[in-house]
Parts: C-alpha cells; structure tokens; sequence
C-alpha cells in the first residue's frame, strides 16, 4: 500500500478517536508506523501478545487502542485474542500484515499467508481488508465494529516481495 | 510464607486500590482472601498481568496500578519489564511471588532459582524489593507508598498444599465491575 495512503489511515484513525497504536512492525506498513511514531501514538512492544495485554489495559480505562502486527505476530498471539480480548469482550482493533500471499514470497511467509484467513474465521475475528480505494469505508466499518464494543481486524497486504 | 498468606496481607495493606492478579493460584488465592470489584482477575492468557497493568498505569497516571504476578507469569513476558522499564510508569507496583514452581499445573520447576529476577528487574530501571518473611513485607508494603515507580518487590515463598477455589466469576463481570471501580477510586 502507498506511503500517502498509509499515513492518511494513520491519520483517520486518530481524528476518529484511536489514541493509542501498540503492536511490533512491519515493513508492509512501515509507513503507518512511521506517522505513529511522528506523532508520539506509538508503543513498541516486545511481542504481539504484550502489545494486546498492553491494549487490554488502556481499553478498560476507556481509552481506544489499535494493535498493529505482522501476521507470524498473529498467529503468536491466538490464545491470547481467544483469552484475554474475545473472554473479557474487550474492544481493540487489531491491524495485521498479509504477507505471503503472492507467488513466490519468501518460505517464512507462505505458510502463516496461506492459512491466515483460516485462522481468522477460526478466531471468528471479523476482518477487512484494506483497499487503496476503499480504505475510508473499511476503516468506518472497524470503528463501527469498536463502537459497538466487538474486537475487529483490519488486513494490510504486502503487495510487494523483497 | 506461603502464597496465600503473602497475598492477603498485601491485599489488606492495599485496601481498595487498583489490583491486575495473574492468572494460576494468585487470582485464586486473592478471590478468596479478599474478592473486590478493583481486582482484576486473569482467567487464561498466562504472563500479560504485567502488560495490563502497565496499559492501565499509563492512562491513570494518578492511580497506583499493582500487579500481582508469579515467577512462571513473569518468566513468560520478560520483555514486559524492558517495555515496563522503558516507559517508566510512576504509579506502577509490580508484586511478583516466586514459588520456583508452576504450582498449578503439578509443580514443575520454573528456572526462577537459577536466576536473579530483581537483578533483571534493576537492570530495567525498577526498584527493586525483595524479602522472604512477613514482617518485612509489612515494612516494605509501608516504605514503597512514598517511593516513585516502577517498583518491584520479590516475595520468596515456600510451595503451598491447599488449593484455593475457582473463580465463580463470569470474565465480563470481573472486567465490568473492575471498570466501575476505575472509574470511582
């Protein structure tokens, strides 16, 4: 996804309440990131399931969190969206990477790419994903999804191989 | 000591303050020594009580969050004390009681003995307490209300033999109650 889009979401996010964005990076949103970090909203954790725990508490004060993976960060963190988030019925939005969906990717993303959507319905996490001309309906719909206090995930897929 | 009675005699020191109890024996033994609506007990998701209390510390920045973890809670999220460390949470007390054993799942040893924990802890920018007897955990309990976080206190426990009674609390209303009670402290 383009760096303007990517910052824009950022962007979006925050002007419609997100305050906090916690999570482990990614290059395939390295720019949404990077706007984050910019504006001080971000906090890096040391794995996916510390970033959540983290959220839980900020969501209990009622202060809105996004949490932000890759999708080998998803695939740690499924006991913990299944114990914690889902158990609880705490609302965060969560933004995972899809790498691994393209041809040729490389052997550590095609496997966790090819089942993630599996997983999802297994999780029964309710997903979008991210379109570069959609974006702002997606993002609406996650918001929707947050304000009706449900847990949510937003797709970014690396449309890209390095 | 044994868990169960280091649990109730911070728990009675801390009266209605603001409690994240791992999950295991400690939310287990704090429901029984002292069930309040500011306790907020982990059913599942083992080693994110200190992670929960550091989000919950940074947006209360004037309310004291505890944490009461295990030596298996905390040696699942090491990382949680160089994120804890890094962002300094004045108000956050972290309790670890360390047994050396994961108690719940039949006692198997932690490497919690072959290590220093509050060494660590140190290392990431916490205060750093430990003690094995009552008397001076009461002292401590007493000192650490002046002190500014993050603070860690080690309590060194022995094994325990009774086991205290499950949760009979849905997770929903253990989180609801806990909320309304963030909310009035």
């Amino acid at each position: 996804m383009r760096e303007a889009i990517q910052r824009e979401i950022f962007n979006y996010l925050t002007k419609k309440g997100i305050e906090n964005f916690i999570g482990v990076p990614d290059s395939t949103m390295k720019y949404f990131v990077d706007q984050g970090l910019k504006k001080k909203r971000v906090i890096i954790a040391t794995r996916e399931e510390e970033a959540i725990g983290i959220a839980v508490g900020m969501s209990l004060s009622k202060s809105p969190s996004l949490v932000f993976m890759q999708n080998a960060g998803f695939a740690n963190s499924l006991s913990t969206i299944a114990s914690l988030v889902q158990l609880y019925n705490i609302p965060v939005i969560f933004l995972i990477s899809w790498r691994g969906h393209l041809k040729n990717d490389a052997p550590e993303h095609t496997k966790i790419g090819r089942i993630q959507p599996t997983l999802l319905k297994s999780l029964s996490l309710k997903s979008k994903i991210l379109s570069e001309n959609g974006w702002v309906k997606e993002c609406s719909w996650a918001l929707n999804k947050f304000r009706e206090g449900q847990c949510c995930a937003l797709i970014i897929k690396r449309d890209f191989l390095d | 000591m044994i868990r169960k009675e280091a649990v109730e005699i911070v728990s009675k020191t801390l009266k209605n303050q603001l409690v994240v109890a791992a999950n295991g024996y400690i939310s287990r033994d704090l429901f029984e020594v002292s069930d309040k609506p500011s306790n907020f007990y982990m059913i599942g998701s083992m080693g994110l009580a200190s992670s929960i209390g550091l989000g919950l510390a940074l947006k209360n920045p004037r309310k004291r969050i505890y944490v009461f973890d295990g030596d298996g809670n905390i040696l699942m999220n090491l990382g949680s004390l160089v994120t804890i460390g890094s962002l300094k949470p004045k108000n956050l007390v972290h309790i670890i009681y360390d047994n050396g054993v994961h108690e719940s799942t039949g006692s198997q040893p932690t490497n919690s003995k072959n290590i220093r924990l509050d060494i660590i802890a140190k290392a990431s920018n916490y205060k750093v307490f430990r003690t094995r007897s009552k008397h001076h955990l009461n002292s401590l309990l007493k000192k650490i209300k002046k002190l500014v976080g993050p603070i860690l206190i080690l309590v060194i426990i022995e094994k325990g033999t009774n086991v205290s009674r499950r949760i009979n609390l849905e997770p929903i209303e253990i989180k609801n109650r806990f909320m309304h009670s963030l909310k009035r402290i």
